[in-house]
């Protein structure tokens, strides 16, 4: 295995962070709600990717970064407007650089022609469309640009926040520093020539290069790294800027870095001495930081040998990489340790966990959960009293068993944010390629669902926006006509409902169109002609199989897929989904899942000597049913009335194939059954047994696919008992089946 | 000599041995190609530089590009901007 895989894997980790933090910062300037700190927090992450990048060497992403965080620069120096137009250059530039971080992956290519095109689009940004602003360092930015063009960086000296520092106006108060790249940050692809840019960019001025380790021509190792640098910057310039700059580099470029206003107090704030500490190499690596600095410091001097070796003493171990977020701290101002400190906690305060070992925990509580049914079971047999001590202790052992369950569970519940964010990408290029105009408006964004139900609502969510942008909504001509603004909206909404997580698409476009998705469904023979149905029945014929045909998918919402599929993919994941419409005002697809496929509150019944288990939000009622509620249809259906409605009867032991006749409904017990699609049935069952949590097992992943069962668990007893897919038993097409099997066949 | 376009980590190698067969005569670097110089190879013309002067061999940088001479102020190496700037 590559050695730099693990390194890699962390970076794509925190690039999935970056390319978020950037999107969302983007979003808030392009509605407005950002201030300079989401400026700097986008540039910030554009910076960061790049700075990983290009330890990796991953040329392309490099330079496409360096573009982009250029004209982000610009945005952030004052020179480059925050207005609509350009923002929503930058947040189609953000779309490309997810294609270069995709392509760094080895997840895809990138198209080479639109980047080059979106590298110029942004340099454009930069040069004002007219002249453009003269670039601080030579003539091109990090050599060759496969782009072939050169990116312009805002002269920063003529920038409305300018810095504007003189090398010869001595000015007290600025920063200090001196670095010593070492051969490993070479090694590394890192150069000391990136890195005096990114500082001369901040306005670095009295640049020096130290050389005297610098040994003859004949014995010089040409990949050993023999100079340091120093440098001067404004007082004004941010601490967190210049360390931003060696980011990257960390320890294999120690840095001394200070403020002359600390060298002039004499005394360094305890924050300043733990800085100096953070590369224990430096002692070495650098006798004096500020040998080769022209000037000397304008009051009393600071004995720098004995503050680097207090930082020895006091800092042994190198801080903590990770530093506070906000950047722009009032240069100049105490430092203040405490609030660092705290801020450094905060980012303690997460660790990373590898998903397998949470999977692991969670598979192991799971078993916990049955262990404790199982005892509790036992006790059951052995006919305590509920009084006794052995009763209540296993009482106490339930509750607590279930609160490590809510709590392991949390931790790997996540919020739809991270499917959320990357929705506004997929809703500007379908808005492009259908040519309308399209606003996305997310809601509960921070909504919590499971890891495991999370990686699954992309493709359903992707599809359902498809489906709502390129059918729903009409071109902006039609919608002027119609009285409607040109730009439609289109709404994705999580939620949580009854234990349930509901996920709401919704548009405000034409919506459906009843006639023609009745004559489809005709044409296609899914339906008879003179079928009687309701509006709610014909809204939801597109989700049959077979209804999306080539004729009705388009290049954006096809791609192959039906609106059955994306029904069915959901309910595998125990979900269910349904549709609204009003003609003019537009449709909402409600999708609802559980909020874990880990666990379920079900139902214990008996059919057929079988134990099964009904998940519990699937049930509205149970009843008894009274015989003459119970009326025939045909020679073997039945439907019961249920205050003055009439549901259809489904016996589940023979809906399983346990036994070959329905048993009297009126001698079981009856479940009312609710699916949102299917509307309501009436399961009839042996006997009821009580409701439990119970830990899902993955009958797909143990044994394979059975219909109308779910998945199975193992319960209190030892006994494996299935959950039964209520959806599908309730399901037309799975009765059908089964009223056209020959009874014996049934049994 | 002509040095080449990009003079980074990747060029080091070849520079130093480039370089080496040159010791003995004249230093006459073409650095009119030179888009970027990154800090291993300044060290090594740094090196060079002064390596064939205390030899008493001529050293010269000429037609040197913009970038070449922008690269080498950025690093720091005024000895190598003087020269490049006198050609």
């Amino acid at each position: 295995m590559d050695p730099m895989e693990p390194f890699k894997a962390t970076f794509f980790q925190e690039c999935e962070e970056q390319m978020a933090e950037l999107e969302a910062g983007l979003l808030a300037l392009e509605s407005g709600e950002g201030d300079g700190e989401t400026i700097n927090a986008v540039f910030r992450a554009v910076h960061s990717v790049k700075g990983g990048a290009g330890a990796f060497g991953f040329d392309s992403l490099v330079k496409f970064a360096h573009v982009f965080e250029t004209a982000l620069d610009a945005m952030r120096s004052g020179a480059l407007e925050v207005e609509p137009e350009a923002v929503k250059i930058m947040l189609r530039a953000s779309d490309v650089l997810a294609d270069h971080v995709l392509e760094a992956k080895g997840q895809g290519q990138v198209d080479c022609a639109r980047a080059q095109a979106m590298a110029e689009e942004l340099a454009g940004l930069t040069s004002g469309g007219g002249e453009p602003l003269e670039e601080p360092g030579d003539g091109s930015v990090e050599g060759e640009d496969s782009f072939g063009f050169t990116p312009l960086m805002v002269d920063l000296d003529e920038a409305p926040a300018a810095r504007a520092p003189q090398a010869d106006v001595e000015e007290p108060g600025g920063w200090r520093l001196s670095f010593a790249p070492t051969e490993a940050m070479y090694a590394k692809g890192n150069d000391a020539l990136l890195l005096l840019r990114e500082l001369e960019r901040l306005g670095a001025h009295d640049i020096s290069l130290e050389s005297s380790a610098l040994p003859e021509f004949d014995f010089l190792n040409p990949e050993a790294s023999y100079c340091k640098w120093s440098a001067r910057l404004p007082g004004d310039v941010p601490e967190a800027d210049i360390r931003d700059v060696f980011d990257f580099v960390g320890d294999d470029c120690p840095l001394a870095l200070i403020h002359e206003n600390e060298l002039i107090k004499g005394a360094a704030p305890p924050s300043l001495v733990a800085d100096l500490g953070l590369a224990p190499a430096l002692a070495s690596a650098l006798d004096d930081p500020f040998a080769t600095t022209p000037a000397p410091p304008p009051a009393a001097p600071v004995d720098v040998a004995a503050l680097l070796s207090a930082a020895r003493a006091e800092a042994p171990q190198p801080a903590p990489k990770a530093r506070p977020a906000v950047k722009d701290a009032p240069a100049g101002e105490e430092l203040h340790a405490g609030k660092e400190a705290g801020k450094a906690a905060a980012v303690a305060a997460t660790i990373r966990v590898d998903l397998d070992r949470v999977d692991r925990l969670i598979d192991l509580v799971g078993e916990l959960v049955i262990n404790q049914a199982m005892l509790a079971q036992r006790v059951s047999e052995a006919n305590l009293a509920r009084s006794s001590t052995v009763a209540i202790g296993l009482d106490e052992l339930e509750q607590l068993t279930r609160e490590i369950q809510d709590s392991v569970m949390a931790i790997r519940a996540q919020p739809v944010k991270s499917v959320f964010q990357r929705m506004p990408r997929l809703v500007r290029e379908i808005a492009s390629a259908t040519r309308k105009e399209v606003r996305l408006v997310t809601e509960g964004e921070n909504t919590e669902v499971d890891k495991t139900v999370i990686e699954r609502l992309s493709d359903p969510i992707t599809h359902m926006l498809r489906n709502a942008i390129d059918h729903g909504l009409e071109s902006p001509e039609e919608r002027v006509a119609a009285g409607k603004p040109a730009e439609g909206v289109v709404r994705l909404a999580a939620l949580h409902r009854s234990g349930r997580i509901v996920i709401e698409v919704s548009d405000d476009g034409r919506g459906i169109n009843r006639p023609r998705v009745r004559d489809i469904a005709v044409s296609k023979g899914l339906i008879a002609a003179d079928a009687s149905l309701t509006d709610e029945e014909v809204d939801n014929l597109i989700f049959l199989p077979g209804f999306s045909t080539a004729q009705t998918i388009s290049d954006i919402s096809g791609r192959g897929v039906g609106m059955d599929v994306v029904k069915r993919s959901i309910q595998a994941l125990g979900g269910r989904i349904s549709i609204s419409s009003q003609p003019g005002k537009g449709s909402t697809f409600t999708m609802s899942l559980p909020l874990t496929l880990a666990v379920l509150d079900g139902m214990v019944v008996t059919a057929a000597e079988h134990t099964l288990v009904a998940p519990l939000t699937a049930i509205v009622e149970t009843l008894r049913p009274k015989p003459n509620d119970v009326r025939r249809l045909g020679p073997r259906g039945a439907v019961l009335a249920v205050r003055g409605a009439h549901v259809p009867l489904i016996d589940v032991g023979v809906a399983l194939g346990w036994r070959p006749n329905p048993v009297d409904p009126a001698a079981g017990v009856t479940l009312l059954v609710e699916s949102e699609v299917g509307g309501r049935a009436a399961l009839v069952v042996d006997a009821i047994q009580g409701q439990r949590q119970v830990v899902i097992k993955s009958l797909e992943a143990n044994y394979q696919r059975v219909e109308a069962i779910a998945a199975a668990t193992i319960l209190g007893d030892g006994r494996v008992a299935l959950i039964l897919d209520v959806d599908a038993v309730i399901d037309s097409r799975f009765l059908e089946k089964l009223e056209s099997q020959p009874l014996a066949q049934a049994s | 000599m002509e040095l080449p376009r990009i003079l980074d980590l990747g060029a080091a190698g070849p520079l130093w041995s480039n370089l080496s067969e040159h010791r003995g005569g004249a230093l006459d670097l073409d650095a009119s190609k030179v888009e970027r110089i990154g800090g291993l190879c300044v060290q090594i013309l740094l090196a060079a530089v002064r390596s064939w002067r205390s030899a008493d061999k001529p050293v010269r940088i000429r037609d040197a590009s913009d970038a070449f001479i922008a690269c080498a102020r950025t690093l720091g190496a005024m000895e190598l901007v003087e020269l490049a700037e006198a050609g």
